[in-house]
C-alpha cells in the first residue's frame, strides 16, 4: 500500500509581511498563477491563497496568508503569524524605508511568531535596477513604461537604476538573523518560484509530520497528513472495510 | 484615508471570543461595515490558547476570588486563577513559553455537530487542522492488591464483541443497550424511559438493562456529564451522540480537536476570514458604550480615545450572576502518556486526545489528555486538561486526580514531573444572550459558553441571533454561513 502512494503532502502556513506597496500580493501572484498587474489595488484586510510546491521527496501545500501592509491597527499580523511555519518578510529594494519596516518585522517574528519558523527576505521590484535590465534582457514583457503606480518609485536616478539598497547590505543583515534571502521582480517573475521552493526545502522534515516516540503509530505511515481528519468525507477506502458501529 | 469615527457602523463586535468571532464569519460576505475589538491583545478571549506568558498574564488579570456585594451580585465568568511551577522547571524540561498552547476552551467537538458543518459550508474549515478524539478511560482504584489502572471504554459493537474484560453474559445486556440507545428517541422506545425522564440514569440501566456496576460506570462515564448525576434523557441523548458520531470522518473516533489550541484556532480563523471580508480589527482596544439619547445611535469609546458609532454592538457577557461554576487545572507533564494515543482501527488516524474519567466526590473528574501533536506542547511531553465541578477543595482533588492518573499510565513508580499548572474557574452562564437598546443601537450580549467537555450545539443559536440582528431586513437564512470559496482556495480536497 506504501507503495503505491503518492508523495507525502503537507500543508505550510506562510504569512507574508512587509510595508505598504513593496509588492507582497503581486509575489503571491505571480506564484500562484504566474500573472502580474500594474497598478494594483492595495489589498483590503488580508487575502488567503493555497498554492502546490513540489519537491522530489514531497509536495508542501502552501496555504499563503497575505496581510495588508496598510493595516493600521497591527491587529492582524498576530493572528497570521501565530503557527505559521514559515514567513516571506518583503522589502522594495527602491525604497530605504521599507527595510528598516522589513527588518521591525522579523524582530517580531523573532518575539513572537513560532519557534523554528522559517524566514525568508526577499527584496522586490528588481525589475527597477540595472542589474535586472541584463538579467531580464530577453523577457517578452513589451511594457517599457516605468512600473509605477503600485510600485509607487520615486523613479530612478538618471542612470535608469532605482536601486537604494544593494544586495550586500540587505545580505549582510539577512545572514546576521539567519533568514534565506533573495531579490526578485514579481513583474518578471525573477526570482519568484526560487524562495517558495527554499523555503519547502528548508522546512524541517520533523515539523511535517508526527514525530511521537517509537512504537506510537507504526500501524500507520502515510507522512504528513496521517492524522488531519478530513470533513468533507470519510478518509477515502479507508472507511469501508471497519464500519464503526 | 476614512477615519473610524466618521461614519457609524453596521455593528461594533467587542471581544474575539468564539461566538463574536462566528459572527464576523457570517458578516463577512455582507458587504456590512465590521469593527471588531478586543481589549487583550490576543485573539480568543475566554476561548483563546495561551503561551506561558499569556498564562502568567492571564492568572494576574483573574486572580481575583468570587467577590460580590448586596443584591446585585456579579461574578466575573472567570476567578481565582493561578499559576504554578517547580522551582527547577526549566532544569526538569520545561521549555519556552512559547513552546506552550494551553487552551482555554478544550472542548471536543463531535463529528456531527453544526460548528463543523458551518464551517464546512463556510468554508472556512479549510485552515482549521483538525485531529481525532480516541479512546475513553474509566479510572479503576487499586483494588485486590491490583494496581490501579485505566479501563478502555468499549464504543462500538466489534469493540464490546472482542472486549475481554466483559463477560458474556454482560455482553448481552450492553449489547441491547447500545441498540436500544441508537434509536431512544423513537416512537417505539419513548414509553420505556419518557416516564423516567429525570430519574438518575443509573437506576433505569439497572432496572431495565439490569447492567452491572463495571458497566454502568462505563455508560455514565460517556455522558461526561460533569455534575454526575446523569439523568435519564439527557443522558440517553449524549450517549446516542457519542455512537452515531463514531465513523462520520473516517473509522475510529466519534469527534475532533482542532490542532493548536481547540476552539482558539477556530475563533482566529473565523476572524481572519471576516478580515479577509473585510472588517477593521483592533486587539489591545477596549470599547465603553456611552450614555446616549433616546433617538440616537449609541457611541462607544474605544481606549485609544476614539469615538466610534454603531448601529449595533455585539459583544460578550463578562458577568454572571449564578454561583456555579467548573474548576480546570492544565497541566503540562514531562513523559508523552503514548499508551493512550494508540491506533486501535485499522485505518484510523492516530488520536491525539484521550478522555478519562476519574470517581469523586461529590462530582466525577475528567482529564483530556493531550498528546504534544496538537501542538500544545513540545515532543516528549503531554498537556491535561483536568475538569470538575467547583467546591472548596476542587483545586487540591484536581492535583491529586493528576497525579493517580500519571501513576495509572506509567506504574506506581512514575517519575514524570507535572512541569507547570494553571488554575481557574469560570462560571456556567445560563445560555441565553442579554440584549438591550441603547437609544437607538440594539446592543446583544453572548453567554459564557456552555461548561462542558464537548461543544454544545446550543451556544451556536446566539450568533444566529445576533446576525439577524446585524442583518434586519437582508436577512436571509439561506445565506447564513453558507459561502463559496474564494478564488485562489484550493477546491481539490474535496474530491
Amino acid at each position: 500500500m506504501a507503495d503505491s502512494a503518492p508523495r507525502p503532502s503537507s500543508s505550510v502556513k506562510l504569512v507574508l509581511l512587509g510595508e505598504a506597496a513593496v509588492g507582497k500580493s503581486s509575489l503571491v501572484l505571480r506564484f500562484v498563477n504566474n500573472d502580474f498587474q500594474e497598478n494594483k489595488e492595495p489589498t483590503i484586510g488580508a487575502a488567503f491563497l493555497t498554492q502546490k510546491c513540489n519537491l522530489p521527496t514531497r509536495t508542501i501545500k502552501f496555504e499563503i496568508w497575505d496581510t495588508a501592509g496598510q493595516e493600521r491597527f497591527a491587529s492582524l499580523a498576530p493572528m497570521y503569524y501565530r503557527n505559521a511555519q514559515a514567513a516571506l518578510v518583503v522589502y522594495d529594494l527602491t525604497k530605504p524605508t521599507s527595510l528598516i519596516k522589513a527588518k521591525h518585522w522579523v524582530a517580531e517574528l523573532q518575539r513572537q511568531a513560532s519557534p523554528g519558523i522559517v524566514i525568508a527576505l526577499v527584496g522586490n521590484k528588481l525589475d527597477l535596477t540595472n542589474a535586472s535590465a541584463a538579467a531580464a534582457g530577453g523577457s517578452s514583457e513589451d511594457e517599457d513604461e516605468e512600473s509605477g503606480g503600485a510600485a509607487g518609485g520615486d523613479g530612478g536616478d538618471e542612470s535608469g537604476d532605482a536601486r537604494k539598497i544593494s544586495t550586500d547590505e540587505a545580505k549582510t543583515y539577512a545572514e546576521e538573523e539567519s533568514l534565506l534571502f533573495f531579490e526578485t521582480s514579481a513583474k518578471t517573475g525573477h526570482n519568484v518560484s526560487e524562495v517558495f521552493t527554499a523555503i519547502a526545502n528548508a522546512i524541517p522534515e520533523t515539523s511535517l509530520k508526527s514525530t511521537r516516540g517509537p512504537g506510537a503509530s507504526n500501524a500507520v505511515s502515510r507522512g504528513g497528513d496521517e492524522q488531519r481528519v478530513n470533513l468533507t468525507g470519510p478518509r477515502g477506502d479507508a472507511s469501508k472495510d471497519s464500519c464503526a458501529c | 484615508m476614512e477615519s473610524l469615527g466618521d461614519e457609524p457602523w453596521d455593528v461594533v463586535i467587542v471581544g474575539t471570543g468564539l461566538q463574536q468571532s462566528l459572527l464576523a464569519l457570517a458578516l463577512s460576505r455582507s458587504k456590512k461595515r465590521v469593527l471588531h475589538t478586543d481589549p487583550n491583545d490576543y485573539y480568543g478571549q475566554h476561548e483563546a490558547a495561551l503561551t506561558l506568558q499569556d498564562a502568567e498574564r492571564f492568572a494576574a488579570k483573574y486572580a481575583a476570588a468570587s467577590s460580590g456585594e448586596g443584591d446585585e451580585k456579579k461574578q466575573s465568568v472567570l476567578r481565582n486563577a493561578t499559576v504554578w511551577k517547580p522551582d527547577d522547571a526549566e532544569a526538569q524540561g520545561l521549555k519556552f513559553p512559547r513552546a506552550y498552547s494551553l487552551a482555554l476552551a478544550p472542548q471536543i467537538i463531535h463529528t456531527k455537530s453544526k460548528l463543523l458543518s458551518s464551517l464546512v459550508s463556510s468554508r472556512a474549515y479549510r485552515q482549521v487542522e483538525f485531529l481525532a478524539v480516541g479512546s475513553f478511560y474509566v479510572y479503576e482504584p487499586a483494588k485486590d492488591g491490583s494496581d490501579p489502572k485505566l479501563s478502555r471504554i468499549p464504543s462500538s459493537r466489534e469493540d464490546v464483541f472482542s472486549s475481554q474484560s466483559i463477560p458474556a453474559r454482560s455482553k448481552r445486556s450492553l449489547m441491547k443497550f447500545l441498540k436500544f440507545v441508537l434509536e431512544f428517541d423513537s416512537d417505539d422506545q419513548k414509553p420505556l424511559w419518557e416516564d423516567h425522564a429525570d430519574a438518575p440514569l443509573t437506576d433505569f440501566l439497572t432496572a431495565q438493562f439490569k447492567l452491572e456496576d463495571g458497566l454502568k460506570r462505563y455508560v455514565v462515564a460517556l455522558t461526561m456529564a460533569l455534575d454526575g448525576k446523569a439523568s435519564v434523557r439527557p443522558g440517553l441523548a449524549a450517549i446516542n451522540r457519542h455512537l452515531t458520531s463514531l465513523g462520520t470522518f473516517g473509522p475510529g473516533f466519534c469527534a475532533v480537536y482542532p490542532k493548536w489550541g481547540g476552539l482558539s484556532e477556530v475563533a482566529q480563523v473565523a476572524c481572519r476570514a471576516g478580515a479577509v471580508g473585510g472588517g477593521i480589527y483592533m486587539l489591545d482596544t477596549g470599547a465603553t458604550p456611552k450614555s446616549s439619547d433616546e433617538n440616537e445611535k449609541a457611541s462607544l469609546g474605544l481606549s485609544n480615545d476614539i469615538t466610534v458609532q454603531a448601529n449595533s454592538i455585539v459583544s460578550g457577557q463578562e458577568t454572571t450572576t449564578g454561583d456555579q461554576a467548573i474548576s480546570r487545572l492544565v497541566a503540562v507533564v514531562k513523559s508523552p502518556l503514548n499508551s493512550l494515543f494508540q491506533v486501535l482501527v485499522e485505518g484510523a488516524p492516530t488520536p491525539t486526545v484521550a478522555v478519562v474519567a476519574l470517581q469523586s466526590t461529590p462530582s466525577p473528574i475528567y482529564a483530556l489528555v493531550h498528546s504534544s501533536d496538537t501542538g500544545e506542547c513540545p515532543v516528549g511531553q503531554c498537556v491535561v486538561y483536568l475538569t470538575t465541578m467547583t467546591t472548596n477543595g476542587s483545586k487540591n482533588e484536581l492535583e491529586q486526580a493528576l497525579t493517580m492518573l500519571v501513576k495509572a499510565v506509567e506504574g506506581e513508580e512514575s517519575t514524570s514531573p507535572c512541569l507547570y499548572q494553571l488554575y481557574y474557574e469560570q462560571a456556567i452562564g445560563d445560555g441565553k444572550p442579554t440584549t438591550e437598546k441603547l437609544g437607538a443601537t440594539s446592543a446583544l450580549s453572548f453567554p459564557p459558553l456552555s461548561a462542558t467537555l464537548a461543544f454544545e450545539d446550543s451556544d451556536l443559536e446566539a450568533v444566529k441571533t445576533a446576525w439577524s440582528l446585524v442583518m434586519g431586513d437582508e436577512c436571509d437564512e439561506e445565506t447564513y454561513l453558507v459561502f463559496e470559496d474564494r478564488e485562489g482556495a484550493d477546491a481539490e480536497d474535496d474530491v
